[in-house]
């Protein structure tokens, strides 16, 4: 059947086509080359496709086989070992390890209420006409490549906390047990805590906006019947927006800590870069990526350099679990809105 | 007086004497704006207590939107505003100073499509009540199981109390909502359209559901069912464009009304 | 009553904590941009764009990084858009709802977040350790895994939302499905995709981590890329740490010239979506 329907793009389209059927007489040779070319195409698209997991299949492959003989030489201890001297090689991990987690740690506690607090101003507070601006910023600050942070908080941040925070705080929990230990020591300015404060800053525009955009995916009517029954606006959020978005807010949360976890330039600037675990949150320590952009091209030999890929090999687990898990949650909401 | 076209069940055969009702809402000269367009014009109209009074008229003649004005759920919405008085028991609930929180808990809302919220069954209810009042668990218990029962939900539901409210049916659904805006004990209740995502036998439950509630509550309900709007209500309000074309009680209005554009809408000439 | 007031109170505080929230993450956003501006402004004239990264001590600019930045992103992108436009069209067009695709969608969005100081290992791996030493082109390879799944993304998305509706008038006269795709849904689906490589150049131009240990730095003005070169990101590293002033005030400047090209791409891509969402 002849089509009917005249598109003008199609149209557009065919002139090649038809100048290269008018030159060759015979259409079912133009048919054939056209369906080899077709043919050839496909198979392009799918090998691009194989390609991503190539990619990362070859990360994996790379990261174990360049931490293979750290890993042979120290085993399992590697992984609760604090000593890290390059002079007697003798690496392990735990210094690295504790500060990833400990400065992500305090970046999830400052980015996500706050994250949310701001997600609940934009969608419930603030006036109409504010908001496409107000979400700009965020975009904005999400935007601004993490050197900057880290250059910032190195300049700026670093000696303000040095010069007129940290002292304070120091002499208010001098005496108080427990305090007075997590916030001793000399102020550094750089330390673990700033480091985590930074990434708390880094990470705030991202828990926002996916908050923000899944907190407006919930149905007018289901917030109208919260109203209806006389809720605060604070009620409504807390018992009907929040558990119906809860598995997106918690695949945004980790995401974020996905991010926070590996992130680099940020960190590396003000963590003081310290293989030391100390119970004050005002000394200095290190990341796991602090450690290896830090020290990879000044390594000298090899269990050093194993050492450092096996840290990115640790890095490398523990974002994965914990995107893969983000992914998942997510997945699992879209299929529930869907309803 | 024309014949009406088609026949009513059960309609209240005598006027109802207004003397003796007290004015629960009294709707005054109320303009409604979408913005600049002016979607109710002039609008007055009396709720009485324990009554029941229906909203009917074509798509878009403004119906929901008066309803919503009852309530002020407009308020949520920045470019809408009301313009006139409503006053319900003679206080005035379209000025700034009117809590709002308050007034819903007076005037409660059962929307057109069903809205159990991301809880149990028992919670659904629970959750409205302890906004109001601290209650000790066996009394709690209590309450819940009137709601529901009040709601005719009670035989159905009553083990399975902690089961998602979302595991009902569409029509289980509807009554657990009816049975939650119950629980706060409002004075009012509007009805939008509660039926229309409804089969016709819960309809015809919450038909009766609305017939009996109409003893302890005052109830408005929007309707484009008119044989609904007939088998329930006392008396009937007829809108058109914005407008309010006719208010009486529900027999005059469907025997015998006095505007013509009432006549052509309850004959199936429009709408 | 008690219980009510209980409850506004509540309303209240919390409310006033979502305003307070959203106020301190803008003081963040107005604290950082003012000071990069501050301080990278007053260092900015045309030497920055003209001479080469100086000694310690010396006068000098920003000229050898900032065109290793733009040569290694170059490549990067002519790398990795391609190989993303195709990984997405097969998601997109071939091979729609099967496993493949399920998989590659969510080792992609994986791939999207990972740390890139991982990537720079690497690629560190595969290629510097293979060849004996850090060289451009590996920085370049680098960058291309990061530009990858960016573009995958975006051009699956992009493609998906072509209407069926068109793809098939086109097959209805007998236009093969290759040509079908690369006439038809990339026209329709142009501005997404062209958004998709913006926003992935506006990503890499800021990355400091794959480029520290694959194309290294290089402090004179080298166009060769089989040896180390130096990008903006990586003299910023390495000017901000040190202890000389001229070289920290050249790194506000490199920073605030990176945050400007970044903004200056997301407007655009911003825009063009804008435009396309509207034609």
């Amino acid at each position: 059947m002849p089509s009917t329907r005249r598109r003008p793009v199609v149209d557009v389209a065919l002139q090649g086509v038809a100048a290269e059927i008018s030159e060759r007489s015979d259409r079912a040779d133009v048919i054939q080359r056209l369906r080899r070319g077709d043919v050839a195409f496909r198979w392009m698209t799918r090998l691009a496709a194989v390609l991503v997991l190539v990619i990362l299949g070859g990360i994996i492959v790379a990261l174990v086989r360049g931490s293979w003989p750290a890993l042979r030489h120290f085993g399992l201890n590697f992984l609760v070992q604090e000593s890290w001297n390059p002079v007697t090689n003798k690496f392990g991990a735990l210094a690295p390890v504790y500060g990833t987690i400990l400065t992500s740690l305090i970046a999830m506690l400052i980015a996500v209420p706050c994250g949310l607090l701001i997600a609940i101003f934009l969608t419930e507070l603030c006036p109409m006409w504010l908001r496409r601006p107000i979400g700009v910023a965020i975009e904005l600050l999400a935007g601004i490549p993490s050197i900057i942070y880290g250059i910032w908080g190195l300049f700026v941040l670093a000696p303000f906390l040095q010069q007129h925070v940290q002292p304070f705080i120091i002499d208010l929990f001098g005496n108080i047990p427990v305090l007075s230990d997590l916030f001793a020591g000399p102020p550094y300015g750089i330390g673990v805590l700033t480091a985590g404060l930074i990434l708390a800053i880094m990470v705030l525009p991202f828990i926002t906006s996916i908050s923000r955009d899944v907190f407006d995916a919930v149905p007018p009517v289901l917030k109208e019947a919260a109203y209806g029954l006389g809720c605060t606006t604070w009620e409504v959020w807390r018992y009907v927006v929040l558990p119906f978005t809860r598995v997106g807010v918690i695949g945004g949360v980790m995401l974020g800590l996905g991010r926070a976890l590996g992130e680099t330039m940020a960190v590396t600037f003000v963590i003081g870069n310290a293989h030391r675990i100390s119970p004050s949150l005002f000394a200095p320590g290190t990341t796991i990526s602090a450690t290896i952009a830090n020290e990879f091209t000044e390594a000298v030999g090899d269990l050093y350099t194993s050492s450092l890929i096996a840290l990115g090999l640790i890095l490398f687990v523990i974002t994965f679990i914990v995107l893969a898990a983000a992914r998942l949650m997510l997945m699992r909401l879209n299929a529930r809105v869907g309803r | 007086m024309s014949a009406v076209e088609f026949t009513i069940p059960s309609v209240h055969n005598a006027p109802i004497d207004v003397s003796g009702l007290v004015e629960k809402v009294s709707v005054r000269d109320l303009d409604f704006f979408y913005g600049d367009h002016r979607a109710l014009k002039t609008i007055s109209v009396p709720l009485y207590r324990e009554r029941v009074t229906a909203f009917i008229g074509p798509s878009g003649c403004g119906k929901s939107t008066l309803l919503r004005v009852l309530n002020r759920m407009y308020d949520l919405y920045p470019n809408q505003r009301a313009v006139g008085h409503v006053t319900l028991d003679d206080e005035d609930i379209l000025s700034p100073s009117q809590d709002l929180n308050m007034l819903r808990a007076k005037v409660g809302m059962v929307f057109q499509k069903p809205t159990p919220f991301p809880m149990t069954i028992y919670e659904n209810i629970a959750f409205g009540i302890r906004l109001y009042e601290k209650l000790p668990k066996a009394e709690l218990d209590n309450r819940v199981h009137e709601s529901l029962q009040r709601a005719a939900l009670w035989d159905e539901v009553k083990d399975k109390l902690g089961a998602s409210g979302l595991s009902l049916s569409g029509g289980q659904q509807q009554r657990l909502c009816i049975a939650r805006t119950v629980a706060v004990k409002p004075e009012v209740i509007l009805f939008d359209e509660p039926c229309s995502a409804l089969d016709p036998i819960s309809t015809a439950k919450i038909e009766e559901l609305i017939s009996e509630l109409k003893d302890d509550y005052t109830i408005a309900i929007v309707t484009h069912n008119m044989q609904q709007a007939a088998r329930v209500s006392d008396f009937t309000a007829f809108m058109y464009l914005g407008e309010l074309v006719e208010f009486g009680d529900t027999s005059k209005i469907f025997t015998a009304p006095d505007d013509r554009r009432t006549q052509d809408y309850i004959t199936g000439r429009f709408g | 009553m008690a219980l009510y007031d209980k409850r506004r109170r509540r309303n209240k505080i919390a409310m006033g904590l979502s305003l307070t929230a959203t106020l301190f993450g803008l003081a963040w956003l107005v604290l950082i941009l003012g000071v990069l501006l501050w301080e990278g402004f007053s260092g900015l004239s045309l030497a920055v764009f003209t001479q080469m990264t100086p000694p310690p001590g010396s006068a000098g600019g920003l000229l050898n990084p900032i065109m290793g930045s733009l040569i290694m992103t170059a490549i990067a992108v002519a790398i990795g858009t391609p190989l993303g436009i195709l990984a997405g069209t097969y998601m997109a067009e071939y091979g729609r709802h099967d496993k493949l695709t399920e998989v590659v969608r969510f080792i992609n969005d994986i791939l999207l977040s990972a740390p890139s100081i991982v990537i720079g290992l690497f690629i560190y791996e595969v290629m510097v350790a293979q060849m004996g030493h850090f060289s451009g082109w590996a920085g370049a390879v680098a960058l291309a895994v990061i530009v990858v799944p960016v573009v995958v993304r975006t051009t699956e998305d992009m493609l998906i939302l072509v209407p069926d509706t068109l793809r098939e008038a086109a097959a209805s006269i007998g236009l093969p499905r290759s040509l079908m795709i690369r006439k038809i849904a990339y026209r329709a689906a142009r501005a997404g995709m062209v958004t998709g490589v913006l926003l992935a150049v506006a990503r890499v131009s800021g990355e400091t981590a794959p480029l520290l240990f694959t194309a290294l730095n290089n402090q004179f003005w080298s166009l060769n890329l089989n040896a180390p070169v130096a990008s903006l990101p990586v003299v910023i590293y390495q000017f901000a740490l040190s202890p000389y002033s001229d070289w920290q005030k050249l790194a506000w400047t490199g920073a605030l010239i990176i945050t400007l090209a970044v903004l200056a791409l997301s407007i655009i891509a911003r825009t063009l979506a804008a435009q396309g969402k509207s034609s």
